[in-house]
């Protein structure tokens, strides 16, 4: 039977929105990593629930009209017929590439304007560095974030307070409800830094200070993890023993750990070391 | 044209069979040489003296760490592939018992070359903090002790470590001033817990002529790189 | 034998031997590559630092690879040309008989296109079983079936392959196939390039399976610095072998782009061309300008391996900031070389299944032209997490999101197509709606890879990798075996099995999304990439994604079967036009004439002229010209 246009045009946006609905409304159910530990990884969920949400209807109504068509305009059995001869209609077309552009820049838009708050574990300037969360914590003073470096190497992190006279220490503890700076970097190769609780990612280069924010918000432990191929050890690279700890908590450690490292020579601290390539071992 | 087309069908089967047939050769070779395993592995032996009512075993492992394959002197590997390679002998595939007690001698024999991060001349996770160690000073003296990191980290050639058991032991070199074959003796003994797969490396950058000192060698299994396998 | 002629066929002229001391053909090739593999070998070992190691294995591979194209035939002509010989005509291969045809140096885009085909599917069989390797090696947490080491060298090759596949498996077979008979031609504008684009990929695949030989390479297909220069031998073959494909993408570029722009029938506008034809277009635009970067970055890697440069050594003043860069310039346009031929391939199956008009013609047009363009200025998005500048970031996200658009425009055209028409479920029309939905779920992937934020915790990690093997696998293998089963009939005179393509569809698609979906779930729990060990709680996970990895590796052994039967085994000769299709290849008689056309043809209307009630043919094909 020929149906007119209106008739299939009706069935799919009928079907399309019912679908669109439910798959949102399920959509809003779900919680996303990161999580909540950090307001970088607070963002992320957010964000990525946001486009979660926005590629659903795109994703029901393509797979919708797709299926239509297979079952709606199929070839009689035994005939050869042509379709009927339609080059275009400009006003659909327009119309198509004026509603995804306007979803693309209005995507883009909410994204770099998360990247402009200055609240994501991505590089700042550091005129855009994120204010001090609470006033009196520990390691931070008025208008001072707490710094701690993160040494990555063949195959391990290590992490240095650039506060505490630069003691080292084989896991990351932070305070929480802190603003922190995490200043990465390499002694050799390419490694990432990936703090997965806390939604932070970076990459280790070496001779490079790359620096990356996080708001530490709940505490709780996070896994450390290395998101860039260094070679064998890549993906043993990984630390379940991050921590996010109370303010209190934190001084006692930072406390013990500058009592470890009175007895080995740490060296002073720098923003980047420069591995010497070709000579054994220096 | 009957007789002409079975021809060409019986060698078209034939080149067909003999083409399936050197692929499938070709391919088990390639599955084979990423699958079988050189080296063999190292199964701790129970330690001669039992020490203490819990944990319920005791293993020994015995190892040696040398400047370069051929200069071996306990454990030599005559046909090894890589003669000049810095390794670990005999084997970096340790196989230890659950929840036991590990003792680890390892005879040291490789000059310095110095800690990239001299945070590792600490040792971590050992019993009692410590490992015992015989070494020559500067003198070319035999002297030994207790230490629990070793005093200057440009004089480590090696390190031994388990990151995921927490485990991190500096190795010290062997003095320029020792006379010639000198060996380091380095024990010490850490806890195993439940049964796993865990990697161990060396933290000195002790793959000479790679870049950044840390190819060749040290991301090759049998030599500085192995598995501790927790049975 | 390689024999000279005189003057260009003419049949008065005498043909005379030339004189040759060794005849040029595969033989000699492979001869002449193992006496200049030794031969560099050795000169590299003597000058070259650290020890020559490098040096000499790089040198053996170049001088390898030119002899074996010496070897071929390839010298001749300019030899000849050099030393004032007679010159032989454009030949087509015709001195050899039957299969000898597809073995040796051939100038005839029908014989190149079908040794593409099946250098192709090898080296798609090789990576495959790769991939099954590697999925066998992730079954469980534990490193012990393929140690890390090796699981390395292996995601290295079984990535480095399947790149080589993905960038030439529609352009090389069905573009040199078909865009000249497309365009009503009867030869492309250089063949001798066009044979040595082919010619180039035997060599690369080699080298490229011989690398596990000297210890494999570790850093996967992106080749990052520093890793790459702490790694052995085994990376010289990634330097040669990925150069060698590069240097094919150029020149097959810059043929294809020579053919299309000055070799067109009369009639046969811009704006008739066949959409395939606007898809290989424009991935040859990208080829062209793109893959010289490649290969520069590659020779400056191989300097600092053998020469102790310091381009990308960081104490020494170089930066590995700039192999990311130079290689991402390169390597953004080079995915979008994997996916436009494909874009081509399914917009132009659609109308002919649907027995209707291209809709959106221009648009689609314009599609494929805007994502060319896009694709330029997009390859920061690789390097969003690596410290680059903060302010570049809004600007490149907005880029690639912006690429979208047009990649949707692909979509409304192939909907627009669908819409009322009279739908024939063939095989490669199957293929063509299972890309559709695999290419939305990669296309949609990018977008939340594409912002930021989110890429914070998404990049490196198995999202990233679920997202390009959606849009490769899912989008652009599944593309070129949708042209497998539609121009088989053409290239090899013989149809595919329709039941048992039917069977292969549904299994591949099942097979391949219950396999890939998973790993997004995987990427956005803490997963990151190229590992061979991963946290306990995702071991069920990594499980079924192998279980089904198998079987998608199956349903690829199926589709073996079908080829090799309905190639080899099967006498029956497939009709002139199974699809009823009205484009210029169909209405051409199978099997093809050694020459394509006798006169050049005049096109009177585009291949899509589906539902007019009076259509014209689309091209006069008559042996002579119309009476004024």
């Amino acid at each position: 039977m020929i149906r007119p246009n209106r008739t299939h045009a009706l069935r799919l946006l009928v079907a399309w929105a019912v679908l669109s609905v439910i798959g949102v409304v399920i959509g809003l159910q779900l919680s996303l990593p990161p999580g909540s530990q950090s307001q970088q990884s607070i963002e992320q969920s957010w964000l990525l629930k946001l486009m979660t949400l926005i590629s659903t209807p795109v994703f029901v109504g393509v797979v919708l009209y797709i299926l239509y068509a297979v079952f709606a305009f199929r070839q009689r059995r035994g005939v050869l017929e042509d379709g009927p001869p339609s080059y275009g209609n400009i006003r659909i077309q327009v119309a198509w590439v004026a509603i995804t552009a306007v979803v693309v820049f209005i995507l883009a838009g909410v994204g770099i304007s998360e990247l402009d708050a200055a609240a994501t574990g991505t590089n700042f300037t550091s005129s855009n560095a994120p204010a001090l969360a609470t006033s009196g914590s520990v390691g931070t003073t008025e208008g001072h974030a707490l710094q701690v470096q993160v040494i990555a190497q063949q195959w391990s992190f290590t992490y240095r307070y650039a506060d505490y006279s630069g003691v080292e220490s084989l896991h990351l503890v932070l305070p929480v409800n802190a603003n922190v700076v995490l200043h990465v970097t390499s002694t050799d190769i390419l490694h990432s830094f990936w703090a997965y609780q806390l939604g932070v990612k970076a990459d280790a280069n070496p001779g490079v200070d790359n620096v990356t924010y996080v708001t530490t918000l709940q505490t709780g432990s996070f896994t450390v993890r290395c998101a860039e191929l260094c070679g064998i050890w890549h993906g043993n690279m990984s630390d379940t023993n991050g921590a996010v700890v109370s303010q209190a908590d934190f001084a006692t450690w930072i406390a013990q750990l500058q009592k470890d490292n009175l007895s080995i020579p740490v060296p002073s601290y720098a923003p980047y070391y420069f591995p010497s390539p070709r000579v054994k071992g220096t | 044209m009957v007789a002409r087309g079975n021809n060409r069908g019986m060698t078209r089967l034939v080149v067909l069979v003999l083409t399936v047939g050197i692929l499938s050769a070709l391919v088990a070779l390639f599955i084979g040489g990423f699958v079988i395993r050189v080296p063999e592995s190292l199964t701790a032996s129970p330690a001669t003296v039992a020490q203490g009512s819990t944990p319920a075993q005791n293993a020994f492992i015995h190892l040696e760490t040398v400047a370069s394959v051929n200069t071996a002197i306990t454990f030599p590997r005559p046909d090894d592939p890589h003669p000049t390679w810095v390794s670990y002998l005999p084997t970096t595939i340790l196989k230890v018992p659950a929840n036991s007690t590990v003792t680890m001698q390892i005879d040291q024999e490789d000059t310095p070359s110095g800690l990239r991060n001299p945070f590792w001349s600490q040792a971590f996770g050992i019993e009692g903090g410590t490992f015992h160690m015989t070494y020559f000073d500067d003198k070319g003296n035999p002297q030994e002790g207790d230490f629990s990191s070793i005093p200057d980290p440009a004089t480590a050639a090696h390190t031994f470590a388990i990151p995921d058991l927490g485990v991190f032991v500096p190795l010290e070199g062997v003095n320029a001033a020792a006379p010639a074959g000198s060996m380091n003796v380095i024990t010490f003994s850490f806890k195993t817990g439940k049964p796993g797969v865990y990697h161990w490396q060396c933290f000195v950058p002790c793959g000479s002529g790679t870049i950044y000192g840390n190819g060749g060698p040290m991301q090759t299994l049998g030599y500085m790189a192995g598995f501790l396998v927790v049975q | 034998m390689a024999t000279a002629t005189l003057g260009n066929g003419d049949p008065t002229l005498q043909a005379s031997e030339r004189q040759m001391v060794l005849p040029t053909n595969l033989l000699t090739g492979i001869i002449l590559a193992a006496l200049g593999y030794y031969v560099g070998v050795q000169i590299g070992n003597g000058f070259g630092f650290n020890d020559g190691l490098n040096t000499g294995v790089l040198l053996g591979y170049t001088f390898g690879s030119v002899m074996f194209l010496v070897g071929l035939g390839f010298a001749n002509y300019p030899l000849a040309r050099l030393f004032g010989w007679p010159i032989a005509p454009q030949s087509s291969g015709d001195e050899y008989r039957g299969a000898w045809r597809y073995l040796n140096l051939s100038l005839d885009h029908k014989v190149i296109g079908v040794q593409y085909l099946v250098a192709m599917l090898m080296a798609m069989f090789f990576g495959g079983v790769g991939a099954m390797l590697i999925r066998t090696s992730l079954l469980s947490p534990d490193q012990l079936v393929v140690p890390p080491d090796k699981y390395l060298v292996l995601v290295s090759m079984h990535s480095v392959m399947m790149v080589f596949v993905a960038s030439a498996a529609i352009v090389g077979p069905f573009g040199n196939f078909f865009v000249p008979y497309m365009i009503g031609t009867n030869r492309m504008a250089f063949p001798r390039l066009e044979a040595l684009s082919f010619w180039l990929v035997p060599p690369a695949i080699v080298i490229l399976l011989a690398a596990p030989l000297f210890g494999g390479f570790p850093t996967g297909w992106t080749g990052y610095t520093p890793l790459s220069e702490q790694a052995g031998q085994g990376f010289d073959s990634y330097i040669v072998g990925f150069a060698l494909i590069g240097i094919a993408l150029c020149v097959s570029g810059v043929n294809m782009l020579t053919t299309i722009i000055s070799l067109r029938a009369p009639g046969m506008t811009w704006t008739r061309l066949p959409i395939f034809v606007w898809g290989v277009f424009s991935a040859s635009i990208l080829g062209t300008f793109a893959a010289p970067i490649l290969a520069s970055a590659l020779i400056m890697q191989g300097f600092d391996r053998s020469m102790n440069t310091s381009f990308f050594i960081s104490s020494n003043g170089g930066s590995p900031y700039l192999w990311e860069n130079l290689f991402w310039f390169f390597g953004h346009p080079e995915v979008y070389i994997f996916i436009l031929p494909a874009f081509g391939i399914v917009l132009e199956l659609i109308p002919h299944f649907a027995r209707k008009p291209l809709w959106g013609y221009r648009t689609a047009v314009v599609g494929l032209l805007g994502v060319t363009l896009l694709s330029w200025f997009v390859w920061q998005h690789h390097l969003f997490v690596s410290g680059i500048a903060p302010a570049l970031r809004p600007f490149y996200m907005f880029s690639t999101e912006m690429i979208s658009i047009p990649t949707g425009i692909v979509f409304l055209v192939a909907f627009g197509t669908l819409w009322r028409a009279k739908l024939s479920l063939t095989v490669p029309m199957l293929f063509c709606l299972g890309f559709l939905f695999n290419f939305l779920i990669g296309g949609l992937s990018g977008v939340f890879l594409s912002d930021v934020p989110s890429d914070v915790t998404l990049h490196g990690s198995y999202f990233s990798m679920a997202h390009f093997h959606f849009t490769i696998v899912g989008g652009e293998i599944f593309a070129i075996i949708a042209a497998i089963y539609y121009w088989f009939p053409k290239m090899t005179g013989r149809m595919l099995n329709t039941r048992l393509g039917k069977i292969h569809f549904w299994w591949m698609m099942i097979a391949f999304n219950l396999a890939f979906m998973p790993l997004f779930a995987a990427g956005i729990l803490d997963m990151p990439r190229r590992v061979s060990t991963y946290a306990p709680s995702l071991q069920a996970l990594n499980q079924w994604v192998s279980f089904w990895a198998y079987l998608l590796f199956a349903s690829m052994l199926l589709f073996a079967v079908n080829v090799i039967w309905s190639w080899f085994f099967n006498a029956k000769l497939a009709p002139a036009d199974p699809w009823h299709a009205r484009s210029i290849e169909w209405l051409l008689p199978t099997p093809l004439p050694r020459r394509n056309f006798e006169r050049i043809p005049t096109f009177t209307s585009g291949p899509y002229d589906y539902g007019n009630p009076s259509p014209r043919p689309a091209v006069d094909l008559s042996p002579e010209p119309a009476p004024a």
